[in-house]
């Protein structure tokens, strides 16, 4: 249901704003208006010191959120953050800023260190290849050593250079050849420095550049840089472990504070916002908000306590606010509450409307049942539900969908046993269970009679509805409504008498109520009342999904179970019937989910919503949502 | 008398509304999506519009299985 809420007006000398706003932040309950605009009373005024204020607050929420993210805290310590003085503020400001500036040292720190590794890793293969030989020949002086890589399909023509070099020169070179697991081959020329010149001239004619390496390493010959090398490979963990104990000791110095540096900032700039919607004289102030109706005398009481009888507080009568954009606070019973998620997925409904949060949690699971309809997959769905319970925080979406998954589940395995069906017909054929209803892949028309029938009753709901919600402020709409829902009443009476479910003598009185009804609606509703009519009778037929959908699933369910003995192994069948229930399982969550959704969008709501609302934003304490802490 | 036409007329119709119910989503998604980008608060929308032409295909079903099971 949608609270009902109360417009109150505060108001007091001028110099006391500042000490009501923070007072009702305390409270935590009314939403500020825009303020009153009447003769002698102006809106505040926003200076140039507020914008600057406004700024640095949000450069300091900035810097707060980069840090937490930054050092990975993800949920609050605190349970709640308390709120904090403007001096203690300023301190946390500069906290936030020297914070974020570590952590973005550290960071820069931790990407450098990672890049360099990674850029080693690269030569890793060469490295491994070359160390043996120059550990070797780094004794020696006066040698120089030459590394290039080339493709293995090129050794023979590259051997041949090598012996060549090496007849040609009056120096003695040495060349090896090693494979790199990339395939390619490594060279490694080893000659006196004398012959160095003209040995790298040969190569570069032969299109066999040398190896180059990581910029850091340029200035060292080959022989020094390898072992180098390698020998940063082995610090890097070790520098990476110390940034990580550098950013728990930040951690553990700033959370605290860049937490409540978060709270504070964000508390302040909620007032200033607050501010700018107050309205005042040259004396005095006035403030107007929305709280709901049962804490507006709690609210005077307080104000009363902290601020005295100079800050005096009124309930507004509703005739002066009625037709205003009151926002919306929903409130179900705990069961319905997770069915609140599908409600808002949709624009909040309307201040005054129909909330249909308990009519989605009744319905939804039951549509749901009805087309998974299956104690097995029932089972499964509900140990899921209950493990996504056990792994989630309250109020997070998981949770939510978790207690979703719930009632689902329960409604499957209800659907399931009427209609005999545990894991398609294995339950049949195993443990010779029967359906207590009709079993759904014989009795179609059965499934769709059921089917359409819950479209009767669901579409009828929502022109019920319909006509509540439009009894007050539009009531020849309601009588079109009403209209509407008893001509449907009418048809189904008179196809009932046709088929001779109800006696035949309902059939005429039937027909001629429609006749009578139709002008009516014609009337009421105008021209375009027959088509809209129409169009309802169209939502019934679209709840035959649910037969469509059901008997899709329980025809997978069998086709999995006929693969078990189709296969000529009994293990290959059985993991093949079980991969196909598997998915038949992801396809029977996801279908339903989809098609109940959209059965209550388009068909129930569709009857009834007035969408519009605006969400209760009321001037309180800023607390992390569950939402930002963890999903 | 030959009831060889029932199966195929089942078949048309649930083919011919199953096309057309994929050339309706294939507009409607591709749209979809394109206001998604902009706007990802539209997405219960989003997908009430994609659903809406699957209909004619569940009613193609229905009409298809009518008819097998008059047959």
């Amino acid at each position: 249901m949608i609270i009902r809420m109360a417009k109150v007006r505060v108001l007091g000398p001028r110099a006391r704003l500042s000490e009501t706003l923070a007072v009702l932040q305390d409270f935590g309950l009314l939403q500020v208006a825009e303020g009153p605009v009447r003769a002698g009373l102006e809106p505040m005024s926003q200076s140039a010191f507020d914008t600057r204020r406004r700024r640095q607050l949000a450069r300091v929420i900035e810097d707060a959120q980069f840090a937490l993210d930054g050092l990975g805290v993800r949920q609050f310590a605190g349970a709640v953050p308390t709120p904090v003085s403007v001096s203690e503020l300023a301190r946390l400001a500069r906290l936030a800023r020297r914070a974020r500036s570590g952590v973005a040292r550290l960071a820069n720190d931790e990407a450098r260190l990672n890049e360099e590794r990674a850029l080693i890793q690269r030569y890793r293969d060469l490295l491994d290849a070359l160390s043996p030989e120059l550990h070797k020949i780094s004794r020696s002086p006066h040698v120089v050593t030459h590394a290039v890589i080339v493709p293995a399909t090129e050794r023979a023509a590259v051997e041949e250079l090598v012996s060549a070099l090496a007849t040609q020169s009056q120096h003695s070179i040495v060349a090896r050849l090693h494979p790199l697991r990339s395939g390619e081959l490594v060279l490694l020329v080893v000659m006196p420095e004398r012959a160095a010149a003209h040995v790298e001239r040969v190569l570069a004619d032969a299109r066999l550049p040398e190896v180059s390496l990581p910029s850091q390493f340029h200035a060292a010959s080959l022989s020094d840089a390898v072992p180098q090398m390698l020998a940063r490979l082995e610090e890097i963990p070790l520098e990476l472990a110390q940034l990580a104990k550098d950013r728990q000791a930040l951690a553990r110095e700033c959370t605290v504070g860049l937490e409540k540096a978060c709270a504070g900032a964000h508390d302040a700039l909620a007032r200033l916002e607050a501010l700018a919607r107050c309205s005042t004289t040259s004396r005095a102030f006035a403030i107007e908000g929305w709280a709901p109706k049962t804490s507006a005398k709690k609210l005077m009481l307080l104000l009363e306590r902290q601020l005295g009888s100079s800050v005096a507080v009124e309930e507004l009568a509703t005739e002066e606010w009625t037709g205003e954009d009151v926002p919306v606070v929903l409130t179900n019973p705990r069961l319905f509450r997770p069915f609140e998620t599908f409600v808002r997925m949709m624009p909040l409904p309307r201040y005054g409307s129909i909330d249909p949060t308990p009519f989605v949690a009744v319905f939804f699971p039951l549509l749901f049942g009805l087309m998974l309809a299956d104690i097995g997959y029932g089972i499964v769905l509900a140990m899921l539900g209950l493990l996504l319970h056990r792994h989630s925080q309250p109020g997070s979406i998981r949770r939510t969908v978790a207690e979703i998954m719930g009632p689902c589940a329960a409604f499957t395995i209800l659907c399931g046993v009427l209609f005999g069906e545990l894991f398609g017909d294995f339950g049949q054929r195993t443990l010779g269970l029967r359906p207590v209803l009709f079993d759904r892949a014989e009795a179609a028309t059965a499934s769709l009679l059921v089917a359409i029938g819950l479209g009767i009753v669901h579409v009828g709901l929502g022109l019920v509805l319909g006509v509540v919600a439009k009894w007050r402020q539009e009531p020849k709409h309601a009588v079109g409504s009403a209209v509407s829902a008893l001509m449907v009443a009418f048809i189904i009476l008179a196809l009932l008498a046709a088929l001779e479910v109800l006696p035949h003598n309902f059939l005429t009185p039937s027909v001629i109520a429609l006749l009578i009804a139709f002008p009516i609606l014609v009337a009421v509703e105008g021209a375009i009342a027959p088509v809209e009519f129409l169009a309802t009778l169209g939502n019934i037929l679209s709840y035959a999904r649910v037969m469509a959908l059901g008997m899709a699933s329980v025809m997978l369910a069998i086709v999995a179970n006929r693969m078990a003995g189709a296969v000529g192994s009994a293990i290959v069948g059985l993991l093949f019937a079980l991969l196909f229930h598997l998915v038949n399982f992801a396809i029977g969550i996801f279908g339903p989910t989809v098609h109940a959704l959209r059965l209550h969008y388009v068909e129930f709501f569709g009857k009834f919503y007035s969408p519009g609302g605006t969400p209760y934003r009321p001037l309180a304490h800023w607390r992390p949502t569950p939402a930002a802490s963890s999903l | 008398m030959t009831t060889w036409w029932i199966p195929v007329a089942a078949a048309a119709c649930l083919a011919l509304s199953a096309i057309a119910t994929a050339w309706a989503q294939s507009r409607i998604g591709a749209a979809g999506a394109a206001a998604l980008a902009e706007k990802p608060e539209l997405s219960a929308t989003v997908v009430i519009l994609v659903a809406i032409p699957e209909t004619m295909t569940i009613l193609g079903f229905v009409v298809a299985m009518m008819l097998i099971l008059r047959a």
